[in-house]
């Protein structure tokens, strides 16, 4: 998606971070907007997702604003 | 361009590969020149052939990388070409090669070898004890193919290949299947090749879980037993496939349970289609095991889209058990296998290295 020029922000855990690293050096895109999330997420119930989206909501935002700029 | 390290002894050198997490843990043959040299020569090929990338850490596999892997793991020469043709198949896109190393699941390319080169370029065993300890080119051959996923394609683990636990197949998981015995054609023939061609295939493919099942010759129904029990193992609620679906999944026959399916009258499409249909569970099962994966609604979710999702061979030694393995059914491609001509026109025979080579792919020391 950020190759073909689209606003795009990776959402990334806390375990899987130095993966997203790895994988955004290998692709050549090293600073490709991603965003920590806590780890883990899946499973962790609506009440904690929507926490988590309201904590990291504005820095999405900032993410894909960096995109256009 | 391959990187050269230089040690004073070679205890030294494999100390040094072990530290920079250059191996699967195990003790590696040294990749000298001369020997990586030779393993090329024996490809037939140039050593900067590219074979293609590798994800995710999409390094160049040529010809020279890939006989450095080839090397370490143990390989004979005349193993080269069904290595190449492993490491061809994995890169083919369909086989979702980034994502499968990366994923979470335990997946492996399980390899499977048809044809001719089972024997030339072996002999790669499909007899008793195929996916255990003892076959030099099962063993090397799967664990070569390891070594280019790590060092070609940069996938370490907790790191780059985030695999919660793996499995042993990890290491290796090769075979061949025993087209001399098997009452069905070859796998391969069924994957659109010709009976003469030789052909790797590779699966993403769990480790093999052991299906029993004794036959009942007074029983002219016992087939059906046999197949439910299979169907069971493949795609149980508790698989990727029955809650995911959709993705391609292995059945290794023994010789009796072949056997019975056959005399049942059932060729390989049929025992596909059997499995296939009995792989299928309510809605409402899944949903109240995991509610995350099953929504709530009427119906069965089939765990296999057709039956050529279904791959189906015979290979082991003879009695009660079979093996079945479930997948990870994801990636763009749903867990696709990919199938690779061996080519050994242009091998070469290395003097000196050509040694144990037998007619059958079973050969007994």
């Amino acid at each position: 998606m950020a190759k073909l020029g689209v606003p795009a922000v990776a959402l990334v855990t806390q375990e899987f971070w130095p993966q997203g690293d790895f994988v955004a050096r290998s692709l050549g895109m090293p600073d490709v907007p991603r965003v920590k999330l806590p780890h883990p997420i899946a499973g962790t119930g609506t009440a904690n997702m929507k926490a988590v989206a309201t904590q990291v909501a504005l820095e999405v935002i900032k993410a894909l604003e960096g995109c256009l700029d | 361009m391959t990187d050269l390290f230089r040690a004073e002894s070679e205890e030294a050198a494999l100390e040094d590969l072990h530290t920079r997490g250059l191996t699967d843990g195990l003790p590696v043959v040294i990749p000298t020149p001369d020997r990586v040299s030779q393993m090329v020569l024996a490809s037939g090929q140039e050593a900067d052939m590219v074979l293609g990338t590798m994800g995710p850490g999409h390094g160049l596999a040529t010809m020279e990388k890939v006989a450095v892997a080839a090397v370490m793991a143990g390989c004979l020469p005349d193993y080269m070409p069904i290595v190449v043709a492993a490491v061809k198949a994995v890169i083919e896109p369909v086989f979702d090669l980034t994502e499968m190393q990366a994923t979470t699941h335990c997946t492996a390319p399980l390899i499977i070898v048809n044809g001719p080169a089972r024997i030339s370029c072996g002999p790669v065993s499909s007899g008793y004890g195929a996916l255990g300890p003892g076959h030099r080119a099962n063993a090397s051959i799967g664990r070569a193919l390891r070594l280019t996923m790590m060092n070609i394609g940069g996938a370490r683990p907790g790191a780059s290949d985030m695999a919660l636990l793996g499995h042993p197949g990890k290491f290796t998981y090769c075979l061949a299947e025993d087209e001399e015995n098997s009452p069905f054609p070859p796998l391969h023939t069924t994957l659109g090749f010709g009976k003469e061609d030789s052909v790797v295939t590779v699966i993403g493919a769990e480790a093999p879980h052991s299906v029993i099942h004794s036959g009942d010759g007074d029983d002219p129904k016992q087939h059906e037993g046999l197949l439910d029990m299979l169907a069971i193992g493949v795609a149980n609620p508790a698989t990727n496939n029955a809650m995911l679906s959709s993705g391609t999944a292995t059945v290794v026959l023994n010789p009796e349970h072949a056997g019975i399916l056959h005399r049942a009258g059932l060729s390989r499409e049929d025992i596909a289609a059997e499995i296939c249909e009995r792989c299928q569970h309510p809605n409402a099962e899944l949903h109240q095991l995991s509610p995350g994966f099953a929504p709530s609604q009427a119906g069965v979710r089939k765990a296999f889209r057709s039956p050529e999702q279904l791959l189906i061979l015979m290979a082991g030694g003879s009695g009660l058990y079979s093996m079945v393995m479930p997948s990870w059914c994801a990636g763009t491609h749903r867990n696709s296998p990919s199938s690779s001509l061996v080519d050994f026109e242009f091998a070469c025979e290395i003097p000196g290295a050509e040694m144990n080579r037998s007619t059958s792919p079973n050969a007994k020391a």
